[in-house]
């Protein structure tokens, strides 16, 4: 694509090209086979001319200056020549990216009855029939007077996917004079050559390595700037070097996008129109001085945002291909100049911004790729998204401004299938912290250690995996389909539901590639159901799309799965219904559970439920004819080991130098002799880590600064986080009481030794603390004073008591061991006189 | 006339910042080791580097949590601002999952000026909250969700725990839950699949050590030399409260009240009550002040109780514990009344007293509760047949007589020997 002939492009016009497809469109139905194809040949006729029967943009200023003049005065704007200030100019196009948008929709309710409305939402039809077209010819008009939809074009040379970023062109006669040019020159000898050229990261402008002053061998690891930037950041007036006389200073497509002579897109959906002209539904990218925040000082020079601004464009004004990337995929680039970093979306209408949440699965990715397996990485590359989901998308995306516009604001907590009014939230300005802070191997472990960083498949679970994986696919890939049922268990932590979800993934991966065929697969968590019934709701809204009242769902559940009645085009798929945290469906008649688990039983159900629990005698407990339906296949989630501990945590501690490798050790030692919970051990590392990171930034804020040399967590700090994770906190509690307290305490310890009963009154106790007073010369406080400590530590639960106002019948017991107390208050420096009694 | 305004203005001063925790933790937060910066600690690293984290905060009631809690959130909305939205909770309001869900979404709502249904069902709004703290977690935001009373959120299924807890487990949300609690075991009442999810942080809040108090006590009390209160008087002040701090006596006072509970709030209250008894004319606290707080503050209400009776309430009790002491552990109205009875014609004792003036001083103790029926049931039946119980031990009863102004003899004789 890279040699896109540019000079072609600006000079001679391509409407050829619709031409020659749209001639023989309206009559045959038949594939074209010169359709999307480049047009090799380049006949001179005037650009554009094959619209001629819109008269909206004949020749492009011209006559569209008096067409926008009976609008509202803000669009003289337009008018004004690209010289004018880049705000202005910047809404300017926009406008017109409207107008155009009008002016199809007209276009097609000239041709087609149907209203822009319907058309819209029978896209998702055509799409489909699109994705058949593409397969079979990559171009072909299938039935006359409709769009025709592409995933893929060949236009002008340059091949367009669906999703790819593209420049596009700003204003029709702009730059046309500016020669672009491919390769970037040096900015010191003005030649392109071959040798290797060096970019600043600061100007973005190229040197070669041999022009440089003192010339480079090699490029230098890390950013580098170029030393007229230097210069003239440490304030020196700086003299670029002139470009020898006749040579224009040419521009790259790159610095006129960043310069705004251009725009770069994202394609959304290509389409053909009925009068055979290529459309593409684009997303706007931004540049950073665009925005309203304006350049941040933490932007990157070649950084965009993507936008919620959406445009149909004509196909024509596409320029090329270029490359927009997230900050993980930027950093391994190698296209050459074309490279744009993205991270985050800016809304147009909130002036906010906010992450893009691709992103966060393209790190997971990224991170878990040392793991390889190569075709679930393949799945997610390919957009991961199935033609529905963009269609779904779309819809949605489309579906924001005009619910913006429609003047009544929805409550946000409400849903009618979506939540109103969370594009309002976003930043108005990207916090430096999160883009400048370049993180220490500490908080590196920090974050990788997070529950939330999930790993894509968990390590040590491969023969779970395994067996999942039989199960659902001896399911699925049955002719028939038989229902089945398999119960899962095993305490918290054990990675269960992690284990099915990367199942599923790599099921899904496969599906993608065609070897099994499509299922749908539901995901649903016991305990978020505001009520067991509601199970059915939630199946049925994921199944169909509509929300219903449980019963009515219920019954329509029954009918498809039991009486076998198919009503969408999807329902003959396979359904795999995933419950977590089962044991929150059982009810008094245990109903709900029930009917979840006998319709797989029934013919033509082709449904497979896996319920998640924590007991392992769940069926056991249940009414034998539920049991006799789940116990069946069984597969038990033991706790993890020390080493498999060990190993997960070091596999998400890969590369990173932060902990001492005993400390890991000590770390899932404890928790596997304690419970097991994979959790648990990561939790205990992560707070070993920011214990260390505490006394780290606690020592550098300190005056002297000494002792930075080793920051690896150790001993020390798993201890540290062990003793806060497990060890009560009542022995330290107790060993800061106040006097009277600590008396009251060791007057209970005192009277449960004297009786050997663990309960006792207040009455009682109150004669055992005047026995200790009186015996030790202390004064004795009152039964009032008394019964308020008392109820004291019972607050705290020390004690387990009834309430204050039994006084005397008041019932008291320790909450805790009777020798912890006697270690809390053996030595207390106040009352030494305790440890007698103790 | 222009010293007693200072006086006036000096004791106005001193009483706000007792009533003002965040004045009151102030100083005690500026060491390393203290819990705020602890605490600033988590919840900043947390901000910034977008992770999720829950904190507990125990420690016995009055020691500081929420008010070390909003110091902490006071500096850090100042210091990340839009950056972090805080939902609050207790325990006491929102323990039903329906209504902590409902409530989670009115904040989040007004926090970002989104319109809230009030219609909206439990599944709504858990599923509002969990794609807000996705959105806020895209757009750099971290939402702290605060628990008071957090004990009390582990009741029943914790399906609101359960489902932030869970939701937390995502990389996109960026959430701290802070559970406040004077339960030293609130960890352990959590159901093992949502204590699986917790990260387990635990923040322990105790009682002042005997150089921090005396620090406290200082930086409370004494007046600042820059404000509008003369320099000269508050130079003086200083000094006489330097002199009372010095001093063995006082020194003692707060020993001696800080025996029974050793809290900071529980001084605070002493605080109050001794500056209130400041001497307007002097202008200045004097040791007596306190003297006099710590006698009006320690008191024993039961005592007090009996002070207040009637003869015949007082011989009702004597009565009461008369048959407790011959073995008879369950009596009633008329079992008393019949202890009387042999009583008053043993010892010929004059004053008579109708049933029903006997059967009102009854229920006048009842009230007071210095006795109390045994146990709830039988509600319907008349006051004179439910058994009832003396709530006051022997001993209490002992010093209450001996303390009443014009006890009868024959009481205390009662009291003393088995007649």
């Amino acid at each position: 694509m890279a040699e896109t002939p540019k000079k072609h492009l600006l000079k001679s016009p391509r409407s050829s090209k619709h031409q020659a497809k749209s001639t023989p469109k309206p009559s045959s139905p038949s594939p074209s086979p010169l359709a999307p194809v480049t047009p090799q040949t380049q006949t001179l006729t005037p650009r554009r001319s094959s619209r001629l029967n819109s008269p909206f943009f004949d020749p492009p200023v011209s006559i569209e200056e008096p067409k926008e003049t009976p609008r509202s005065g803000k669009k003289t704007s337009r008018t004004s020549d690209p010289n004018t200030p880049r705000d202005s100019a910047e809404k300017l196009p926009k406008l017109k990216r409207k107008d155009k948008e009008d002016s199809v929709k007209a276009d097609v309710s000239s041709f087609s009855p149907a209203s822009p409305e319907q058309l819209e939402s029978k896209r998702k039809r055509k799409r489909q029939e699109e994705s058949k077209v593409v397969t079979r010819a990559k171009s072909a008009v299938s039935v006359p007077k409709r769009r025709v939809y592409y995933k893929k074009v060949v236009y002008d040379g340059g091949e367009f996917d669906v999703g790819d970023d593209v420049y596009v062109k700003r204003r029709e006669d702009a730059s046309s004079d500016d020669e672009v040019q491919e390769i970037e020159e040096c900015r010191v000898c003005f030649k392109a050559g071959k040798s290797v050229m060096i970019e600043c990261d600061d100007c973005l402008g190229g040197f070669h390595l041999k022009c440089l002053k003192p010339p480079l061998k090699v490029v230098p690891e890390g950013d580098w700037v170029c030393g007229f930037c230097e210069a003239r950041k440490s304030g020196k007036e700086v003299e670029f070097p002139v470009p020898p006389e006749g040579k224009k200073l040419a521009r790259t497509m790159r610095e006129r996008l960043l310069s705004s002579d251009l725009w770069a897109a994202r394609i959304e959906s290509i389409w053909k129109e009925v009068d055979g002209i290529y459309w593409c539904r684009v997303r706007w990218y931004m540049i950073p001085e665009e925005t309203a925040a304006g350049r941040q000082s933490h932007n990157l020079r070649r950084e965009l945002y993507r936008t919620n601004d959406f445009a149909d464009i004509e196909m024509e004004s596409v320029l090329r291909h270029c490359y927009v990337m997230i900050p993980k995929e930027y950093a391994k680039a190698n296209y050459g100049d074309d490279v744009f970093l993205c991270e985050y979306e800016y809304d147009i209408h909130w002036h906010s911004f906010k992450r893009l949440a691709e992103i966060d699965n393209g790190e997971e990715d990224g991170e878990e790729d040392d793991d390889s397996d190569e075709d679930w990485k393949l799945g997610k590359d390919s957009n991961s998204d199935t033609d529905e989901d963009i269609e779904y998308d779309d819809e949605n995306l489309k579906s924001l401004p005009t619910k913006q516009s429609s003047a009544h604001e929805l409550a946000a907590n409400s849903r009618k299938g979506q939540f109103f009014g969370l594009q309002k939230i976003g930043t108005k300005k990207i916090p430096e912290h999160v883009r400048c802070h370049k993180q220490t191997e500490l908080e590196r472990a920090k974050a990788t250690l997070l529950l939330a960083s999930l790993p894509k498949s968990p390590p040590c679970r491969n023969k779970e995996m395994e067996e999942i994986n039989a199960f659902i696919k001896g399911a699925i890939c049955d002719d028939q389909c038989l229902g089945r049922c398999l119960y899962i268990h095993g305490v918290p932590g054990t990675g269960k539901t992690m284990s099915v979800l990367a199942v599923m993934r790599n099921l899904r991966s496969e599906v993608d590639a065609g070897s099994i065929r499509p299922y749908c697969f539901v995901e649903i968590n016991g305990l978020k159901l505001a009520s067991p019934e509601n199970i059915y709701r939630v199946i049925y809204e994921a199944l169909s799309g509509h929300r219903v009242s449980w019963k009515k769902a219920l019954h329509l559940l029954n009918e498809r799965f039991s009486d076998g009645e198919k009503v969408g085009k999807q329902d003959d798929r396979p359904c795999i219904l995933l419950i977590d945290e089962l044991d929150l469906l059982v009810t008094r008649n245990q109903s709900v559970l029930y009917n979840i688990l006998d319709w797989p039983t029934r013919p033509n159900s082709k449904l497979i439920v896996i319920g998640i629990a924590n007991t392992m005698d769940l069926p056991e407990k249940l009414l034998p004819r539920i049991a006799s339906r789940m116990g069946m296949q069984r597969l038990c989630f033991g706790p993890y080991n020390y080493q498999q501990l060990q190993e997960i945590i070091s596999s998400r501690l890969k590369g990173i130098d932060a902990f001492e490798k005993q400390a890991i050790e000590f770390a899932s030692r404890k928790v596997a002799a304690i419970s097991g919970d994979a959790r648990r051990a990561l939790e205990i590392c992560r707070r070993a880590a920011e214990i260390k990171d505490y006394h780290i930034k606690r020592l550098k804020s300190a005056p002297k600064s000494v002792c930075s040399g080793k920051s690896l967590v150790g001993m020390a700090d798993v201890e540290a986080a062990i003793q806060e994770m497990f060890q009560a906190p009542h022995i330290q509690v107790m060993k800061s009481f106040s006097k009277l307290s600590k008396i009251f305490l060791t007057a209970m310890v005192h009277e449960l030794y004297k009786t050997g009963m663990g309960e006792t009154t207040f009455e009682k106790l109150a004669l055992t603390v005047s026995c200790l007073c009186t015996s030790n010369g202390e004064a004795f406080p009152g039964y009032d004073t008394l019964l308020k400590v008392g109820c004291k530590l019972g607050e705290c639960r020390i004690l387990v008591c009834e309430p204050g106002s039994k006084h005397r019948l008041q019932k008291l017991q320790l909450n805790f061991p009777s020798d912890d107390v006697s270690f809390a208050l053996k030595d207390s420096k106040e009352v030494p006189w305790l440890a007698k009694y103790l | 006339m222009g010293r007693e305004n200072t006086v006036e203005e000096a004791l106005n001063l001193l009483r706000s910042r007792l009533c003002n925790p965040s004045f009151v933790f102030k100083p005690l937060s500026d060491s390393p080791d203290s819990n705020y910066s602890k605490l600033k600690f988590i919840i900043s690293s947390s901000v910034t580097e977008a992770c999720n984290n829950s904190i507990l905060l125990l420690g016995p009631r009055g020691s500081g949590k929420i008010a070390v809690l909003e110091l902490v959130l006071k500096d850090l909305l100042l210091e990340f601002p839009d950056l972090i939205s805080v939902i609050k909770l207790s325990g006491l309001l929102h323990s039903d999952d329906n209504c902590a869900f409902k409530e989670i979404s009115r904040q989040l709502c007004a926090e970002h000026q989104l319109l809230f249904s009030k219609m909206a069902s439990f599944d709504d709004n858990s599923q509002f909250m969990i794609a807000m703290l996705r959105e806020c977690g895209l757009a750099h935001k971290t939402i702290i969700f605060v628990l008071d009373e957090f004990d009390l959120f582990a009741q029943g299924k914790q399906r609101v725990l359960y489902s932030l807890l869970d939701a937390m487990q995502s990389v996109t949300s960026q959430a701290v839950v802070i559970g406040v609690s004077c339960r030293l075991d609130a960890d352990q009442l959590l159901e093992k699949r949502v204590r699986s999810r917790f990260s387990h942080r635990k923040l322990l809040f105790l009682p002042p050590s005997k150089e921090d108090l005396q620090r406290l006590l200082e930086h409370i009390l004494s007046l600042p030399l820059d404000s509008t209160i003369s320099h000269d008087y508050a130079v003086e002040f200083n000094a006489k409260l330097q002199n009372i701090l010095a001093d063995e006596k006082f020194k003692q006072i707060i020993i001696t009240y800080m025996d029974s509970d050793a809290t900071v709030n529980h001084l605070l209250r002493f605080l109050f009550r001794a500056v209130s008894y400041m001497d307007l004319g002097s202008g200045f606290l004097s040791l007596e002040n306190f003297k006099t707080a710590l006698s009006n503050i320690q008191r024993q209400p039961k005592l007090e109780c009996i002070k207040d009776c009637s003869i015949l309430e007082l011989h009702i009790l004597v009565c009461m514990k008369r048959l407790e002491v011959k073995g008879q552990s369950s009596y009633n109205f008329n079992s008393v009344m019949k202890e009387y009875k042999s009583i008053r014609a043993s010892f010929q004792m004059s004053e008579y007293y109708a049933w029903n003036v006997c059967l009102r001083a009854f229920e006048h103790l009842l009230q007071r509760e210095l006795i109390c029926f045994t146990d709830n049931r039988g509600q319907n039946q008349s006051v004179e047949f439910r058994p009832a119980k003396l709530l006051i031990s022997s001993h209490e009863l002992q010093q209450g007589l001996k303390s009443y102004r014009s006890c009868p003899a024959i009481l205390l004789k009662l009291m003393d020997r088995e007649v």
